[in-house]
């Protein structure tokens, strides 16, 4: 993510830093599943619970040829996709226009400060049944508790960024003629956009978390519930491979937003990145 | 034209007290009893010791900050919400670091309702006067902090204000690039006359700058004393007429004011006052 050893990479001009670090992931990558295989095929860890790499690619080759017990193994992933995706956007507006309406108007503030607080107390899983309950086994009740996991995390830092905006920076809008919303899109937005894009990476992890956890509550269909089912007959290599395709899939998204968060930001100086404040 | 614009600018202080409550609930006086008046376009240097609120005039003056007694009026108006016409620098920079140096010129126009297109064009000659051209689409990092002063200068002129309110603005610079941005400040100054106040600690450059110097009393401040700077126009770099024996006279005549501030606020700053520093 930083180049802090730009210095280091350009002393060795045989590989560049990228591809020393690409290299260093893939021995990880390669000496993980090494081990696990060696130690699975010895049976010094007991196969049938912990499962061995091979058994896993085994087991997504079956579902993605075959299909699984609920269905082709892409609808899965797919219906899993949308409720996250359907949840993360939903979180994310909601949090972004509620952490800055209330950082902008404090007595809104103050009046759901507890309110807010009380919520964000309530354990998500019993959300996960309230809204399953409510809504029913479809898409809604995933995305619903998906977008609450990721809403918490938007809103406290949009909230956050939208209160240490510079005050000089807003008085010298406001005397060059600028409205309330001038002030809004000019200055507080933009000054948010620093501390929303820090909790993006959280609050994508969570709606898959949300996604997953509300399939395995209620579903007819996805990625948690074929955890669930694997869980129930005793496959873990299924259990490990619905886990490496979720990771994959995060692992994607993250890149993209990665690239996003570069474009976002390219005014800012090189180097300096906001931390993640997690709510 | 210049008609309206020589009527406009002028600021007026009766009896302003400033008044702040402090987060632990005291009440601090910034400024107490404040009358001034600055004539439209009269350069006014205001000095005096660190946080006597010489920059409260400023705020009030901008119509950010509401005086607790009294009057503030700007070209004849009290000040009642943002004052109109008025620019401000201050001490920080203030333009946006995720816009472009010409789309930071560009906001006052874009704000008055100024088509998009005329808006940056007319930042871009802006630009062009402070001599940033070939900067535009930089972003206010990428610039030394003496070219951010020019792009805020630019940005603070380009709504021809009949005010131009600077807090400091040149104080984080260094002594050189303080005397050009002082040089270039009076001659974009010239050219449109708006009225100016100028709050610096520095007293040189208050000298050399303006048509009047305020010295404020050590916190709570007030109006110590007025002095008229007769040196005449156009006055040429600063580094240069400072020698001069009618400036050395003035610079004199207006530390005697002003040490007796500065000394009071030290003593009340460091408890052990300094032998033979401290005035009977």
């Amino acid at each position: 993510m930083s180049e802090v050893n730009a210095a280091t990479a350009a002393q060795s001009p045989a590989l560049s830093w990228r591809q020393k670090v690409l290299f260093g992931q893939v021995a990880v990558f390669v000496i993980w599943m090494a081990v696990w295989q060696i130690l699975a095929g010895l049976e010094l860890i007991d196969p049938f619970i912990s499962a061995s790499p091979w058994s896993v690619v085994v087991r997504l080759a079956d579902w993605f040829v075959n299909g699984t017990a609920l269905g082709s193994f892409w609808y899965q992933v797919l219906v899993t996709l949308g409720e996250a995706a359907g949840g993360f956007v939903l979180g994310v507006i909601a949090g972004v226009f509620l952490g800055i309406l209330l950082g902008q108007i404090d007595y809104l503030a103050d009046v759901l400060n507890p309110y807010i607080k009380f919520f964000n107390a309530v354990p998500r899983i019993v959300l996960g049944s309230i809204f399953v309950m409510w809504l029913g086994l479809g898409l809604p009740a995933k995305a619903f508790l998906a977008a609450v996991l990721v809403f918490f995390v938007v809103f406290f830092n949009a909230f956050q960024g939208a209160r240490s905006v510079d005050p000089n920076l807003v008085a010298n809008i406001r005397i060059l003629g600028g409205s309330r919303m001038d002030v809004v899109r000019n200055v507080v937005l933009p000054s948010a956009l620093t501390w929303i894009i820090a909790s993006l990476h959280v609050a994508l992890g969570l709606a898959i978390v949300g996604a997953i956890v509300g399939e395995i509550l209620g579903a007819q269909h996805g990625l948690g519930l074929l955890i669930k089912f694997s869980q129930n007959n005793f496959d873990s290599p299924g259990v490990y491979g619905c886990m490496f395709v979720i990771g994959a899939i995060v692992l994607s998204v993250e890149a993209v937003m990665a690239r996003v968060e570069k474009r976002l930001l390219k005014w800012q100086k090189p180097k300096s990145s906001t931390s993640a404040q997690d709510a | 034209m210049a008609e309206q614009a020589a009527r406009l600018g002028g600021v007026k202080f009766e009896g302003v007290s400033k008044r702040f409550v402090s987060p632990i609930g005291e009440t601090m006086t910034a400024l107490r009893d404040v009358n001034l008046e600055i004539q439209p376009g009269q350069f006014c240097a205001i000095v005096g010791p660190t946080g006597c609120g010489k920059s409260t005039t400023l705020t009030m003056a901008a119509g950010l900050d509401r005086p607790s007694e009294g009057r503030v009026s700007v070209s004849g108006q009290p000040v009642n919400g943002i004052t109109k016409g008025a620019s401000f620098m201050f001490q920080q920079d203030a333009l946006l670091p995720w816009k472009s140096i010409v789309a930071n010129v560009a906001l006052g126009p874009t704000f008055n309702k100024v088509p998009q297109k005329d808006a940056l064009d007319a930042a871009r000659d802006w630009l062009r006067t402070v001599g940033l051209a070939g900067f535009e689409s930089h972003y206010p990092h990428q610039l030394s902090g003496g070219m951010r002063k020019r792009a805020s200068l630019a940005a603070a002129l380009i709504n021809k204000p009949s005010m131009l309110l600077m807090d400091e603005p040149f104080s984080a610079l260094d002594v050189q690039t303080r005397a050009i941005m002082s040089n270039e400040l009076l001659s974009l100054w010239d050219k449109t006359k708006p009225s100016v106040l100028f709050v610096t600690h520095d007293l040189e450059e208050a000298i050399g700058l303006a048509d009047k110097v305020v010295v404020i009393t050590a916190g709570p401040g007030t109006v110590k004393a007025v002095f008229d700077i007769d040196l005449p126009r156009p006055r040429g770099p600063l580094q240069e007429i400072r020698f001069e024996p009618r400036f050395l006279e003035l610079h004199h005549q207006i530390w005697e004011a002003l040490r007796d501030e500065v000394q009071r606020t030290y003593a009340r700053q460091s408890v052990p006052t300094p032998a033979g520093k401290a005035k009977p």
